[in-house]
């Protein structure tokens, strides 16, 4: 585990993803305001530093190995794709 | 070291009924002592459990109030397997000759229902839809799938080969053939896995009798080792907001290369295999992870008729978890059953041909616990 503290670095390749196709139980899950859609999450391994897991905000195809920014938002992490890989 | 024997074996179907699970239970331990051919007056010492159908200790009160030492085991999907560890080491450690080893369970239709905060988890990964464990599945089998080449045919191939196997076994809970084709067109859970991949939490019982060389048997089973191991560092479990970096290590590895240590045998002495298979990309890798192939010859190897009935390595014989569903505490046990009925004889339109002589059970689940058997005639 990574102890807390630790500033890692934001950009990193994909480990792995899937899709939620179906809306997961509520509660815990919150659907957004216009209802569920499905949505990709993965791992994203940051440069030099362990796998996150993170929401996939990925327009198009989603692929092992592609180029993401992960972005702490105060609840699960969320990756777009790096600036010089879009 | 004592060799330790399976003298009596029995299982519940499987599936979902108005019973109880300690209805299915007190079944399955009636007809395991039965099969014993013992009385359950002469069991020494008891070890059991369910994950969410109450305490074993309670089936004293329906099969005999003998004072018998009755220890309540609650260890997820190894509660089998810590069960059946706790039998060995009372019949080697001299408590009782006669033991019982019984798991049981019976879970609500699409049930786990995990919180974050018992994981330790912020409650945003459950407000965010994060706290789903086939996503695990999904995104476990896609990196390996990538690595290895595995592709959905093969994953549709195992499902196929369970339904099959369910069929011809009378307790199993799917008993419907299902083509490679329908399975594939099942609807996506989590990619790359599709429904009828999956297997259901469900109901069910599983028992055995065991005991030490003294006490005389009549179609007995030697049990040459039993493993539970947990996760060490550095593996890839569910509900991991964080992984390490590097190639993650394994649990079912680790059980199995113990197990098969213990027993003197390797991978390729076994005859008939059970493979924890939650879903389909589970018995692939598990393939690998206890030692019978490579990464990535399970490809070649499934699409060969390898792993069915009349292959070189029959897996999943009764339809496995995915025909059988999940009762979790029970789950262990029926794959310790299977393997016993077969290396009997005993396993009728599933039967293994050849006279198997040796065998092997593999199980896994959260947050990383496996227990593996080998089992000899």
């Amino acid at each position: 585990m990574v102890p807390t503290g630790v500033t890692l670095p934001a950009e990193g390749t994909l480990w792995t993803w899937t899709v939620q196709r179906f809306a997961p139980k509520s509660p815990p899950f919150v659907p957004p305001a216009d209802g569920f859609r499905p949505f990709a999450l993965g791992y994203v391994e940051l440069d030099g530093g362990p796998r996150v897991a993170a929401v996939l905000d990925v327009p198009g195809t989603v692929h092992i190995g592609m180029r993401l920014r992960v972005e702490a938002t105060g609840g699960v992490p969320h990756a777009r794709p790096a600036e010089e890989d879009s | 070291m004592t060799d330790v024997l399976i003298c009596g074996a029995a299982r519940t179907p499987f599936g979902r009924s108005e019973k109880s699970g300690r209805e299915h239970a007190v079944a399955a331990v009636t007809a395991a002592l039965a099969d014993a051919g013992l009385p359950w007056s002469r069991v020494g010492a008891a070890f059991g459990g369910s994950d969410a159908a109450g305490l074993a200790d309670t089936l004293v009160a329906d099969l005999g109030l003998t004072g018998v030492p009755f220890v309540n085991v609650k260890n997820g999907c190894a509660t089998g397997g810590s069960a059946l560890v706790s039998a060995v080491n009372a019949i080697r450690g001299g408590m009782a000759d006669v033991v019982l080893a019984v798991g049981f369970d019976k879970h609500p239709r699409g049930a786990f229902d995990p919180r974050p905060a018992d994981w330790g988890l912020d409650d945003a990964y459950g407000r965010d839809g994060l706290m789903v464990t086939t996503q695990f599945f999904g995104m476990k089998i896609q990196r390996y799938a990538h690595d290895f080449g595995i592709t959905p045919r093969t994953l549709a191939l195992v499902a196929e080969k369970a339904y099959r196997n369910g069929s011809r076994t009378p307790e199993a809970w799917r008993r419907k053939e299902v083509s490679a084709a329908e399975i594939l067109a099942s609807g996506l859970v989590n990619d790359p896995l599709t429904r009828f991949m999956f297997c259901s939490p469900g109901e069910g019982a599983a028992a055995l009798v065991l005991c030490s060389p003294s006490v005389p048997t009549r179609d007995a089973v030697t049990l040459r080792s039993a493993v539970v191991r947990t996760r060490r560092r550095g593996s890839f479990e569910v509900f991991s907001p964080v992984l390490e970096a590097g190639e993650p290590t394994s649990v079912s590895r680790d059980a199995a290369v113990a197990a098969f240590e213990a027993a003197g045998l390797g991978p390729s002495d076994v005859d008939v295999a059970q493979l924890q298979d939650t879903e389909s990309g589970a018995e692939v890798m598990h393939l690998a992870e206890c030692g019978f192939c490579e990464d990535g010859e399970q490809e070649k190897l499934i699409a060969s008729g390898a792993t069915e009935i009349g292959g070189t390595l029959p897996v999943n014989t009764d339809g496995g978890c995915i025909a059988n569903g999940e009762p979790i505490g029970a789950s262990g046990l029926r794959q310790v059953y299977e393997v016993v009925q077969q290396l009997r004889g005993r396993a009728g339109a599933r039967q293994v041909p050849g006279e198997p002589r040796i065998g092997f059970t593999h199980v896994y689940g959260a947050p990383g616990v496996s227990a593996c058997t080998v089992l000899a005639r």
